[in-house]
């Protein structure tokens, strides 16, 4: 399923039409930051990583096929990419950069409860933890599934199996919301 | 279903190629059964939908101004520094608070440029009018001074009974001064004058002030027995004397 902005972007971005940046990052940036913010944990960098995506979501524009990928799903590769590497390169560099965790606490304070994030908030608190703790090691921390399973200490099987129905889960979740709405618009 | 699309469905292949961790072999396998198996192609969007949406759930907030920041390295095509930004900011700050200052400073400067202007004239005009009046006592001094010189003591006559005045008169030099030391006080609208009789006309000398003119000598006009008067007119002085108003006068 994809909406009429994803296409008009894509085709602005197949144009290599400039305004594709300002559209993306209207309709995408929130995420996409919410995302590298997710992986580094730490403001500033979550920035950087943004920007260092953006230049590379520019630089690639050519290459996306909307055959192999959605938009949305091309987009978080690069994020996610990028964020790792930033993370890794930090984590290489000085025990200086270990304040990180200083932020984190700090920053969860001011932005935790952003009204406007709230219902999904809610939505994450529907996930079980058992699943969302493996999708967040997958998708966030870069782990592959062996990783993931020794990390949680988690039989490789039950990593498997948890990032299947953790991802249907989703599909409920989702679904849901389509049908509340749905019902909303049905209403006399 | 075929036993191997079940097999690769069981596999995690299809979720790391969603996230981008497949090597390059595993993607070519992805993306051939996405486009060989519709059940594949089927879940591969499902759970391409599943990742929005929960990465949707992790939305955050971007901050201001990031977006202009994030327009501008990505035409440019290099990363830009958010503390450049900062700086660029302070910078321009700074300029602006110099630009004020000096033009604070240039308009100062100017009108103290104008105000220096106007007391270096102000001295000099001081300058003169002090060599003038100090030439003026000097001739005073020296007709004063001068042996020749004789001294008359006048009084008022009339309703100007407290008038006191002093003559002074040189005939070697002609040169006469009066000196009005005591004026009495005058109905608002009168005022003294004086005259002088020189040749047969009577020449206006002024109009005596109250008191600024204590201690101040007048030159009169020197003729041989000439006659000073001084006489009670209506405020501001008259044209000619008043003669049933005269109050003293001074034959020299």
């Amino acid at each position: 399923m994809s909406t009429l902005i994803e296409k008009h972007i894509v085709s602005l971005l197949a144009e290599r039409d400039d305004k594709a940046i300002a559209l993306l990052y209207d309709h995408y940036g929130d995420t996409l930051y919410g995302v590298a913010y997710k992986v580094v944990r730490d403001e500033d960098l979550a920035q950087d990583v943004l920007q260092e995506s953006f230049i590379k979501i520019w630089k690639k524009a050519d290459s996306y096929d909307p055959s192999k990928a959605k938009l949305f799903t091309w987009l978080f590769r690069i994020i996610r990419n990028t964020a790792i590497d930033k993370l890794r390169s930090v984590n290489n560099k000085s025990d200086k950069e270990v304040q990180i965790d200083v932020s984190d606490v700090y920053n969860l304070g001011v932005s935790g409860i952003r009204p406007e994030f709230m219902d999904v908030q809610d939505n994450l608190e529907k996930i079980e933890p058992k699943y969302k703790i493996v999708l967040e090691a997958l998708f966030f921390e870069g782990m592959t599934q062996q990783e993931a399973s020794e990390e949680l200490e988690i039989p490789l099987g039950t990593i498997k199996s948890r990032l299947k129905i953790g991802l249907r889960e989703l599909g409920k979740i989702y679904g849901t919301s389509i049908a509340i709405l749905l019902f909303i618009i049905l209403l006399p | 279903m075929k036993e191997k699309v079940k097999i690769f469905l069981d596999s995690d292949v299809l979720e790391k190629y969603l996230l981008g961790d497949t090597s390059k072999e595993e993607s070519l396998k992805a993306e051939r059964y996405i486009t060989m198996y519709p059940e594949v192609r089927k879940t591969y969007d499902e759970l391409q939908e599943n990742l929005e949406t929960f990465a949707k759930m992790y939305a955050r907030k971007t901050p201001e101004g990031l977006k202009e920041i994030i327009l501008h390295s990505a035409k440019k095509g290099q990363m830009e520094s958010k503390k450049f930004f900062r700086y660029a900011i302070a910078a321009s700050v700074a300029i602006m608070i110099f630009a004020g200052s000096s033009f604070f400073f240039w308009n100062q400067n100017k009108n103290l440029q104008v105000e220096n202007d106007f007391v270096t004239t102000q001295i000099k005009y001081l300058e003169e009018n002090m060599k003038n009046q100090l030439e003026d006592v000097r001739n005073q001094f020296i007709v004063l001074n001068n042996p020749d010189t004789k001294k008359y003591a006048l009084s008022g006559k009339k309703e100007a009974k407290e008038l006191k005045a002093v003559a002074y008169i040189n005939p070697v030099k002609k040169l006469s001064y009066i000196n009005v030391s005591n004026v009495p006080n005058l109905p608002e609208n009168k005022c003294f004058q004086m005259w002088a009789e020189v040749n047969g006309e009577l020449v206006n000398l002024g109009v005596i002030k109250q008191f600024d003119d204590k201690d101040k000598l007048l030159a009169l006009p020197y003729a041989e027995n000439a006659i000073g008067y001084i006489t009670i007119e209506p405020k501001g002085g008259n044209t000619s004397p008043t003669v049933q108003n005269i109050v003293a006068n001074i034959n020299y």
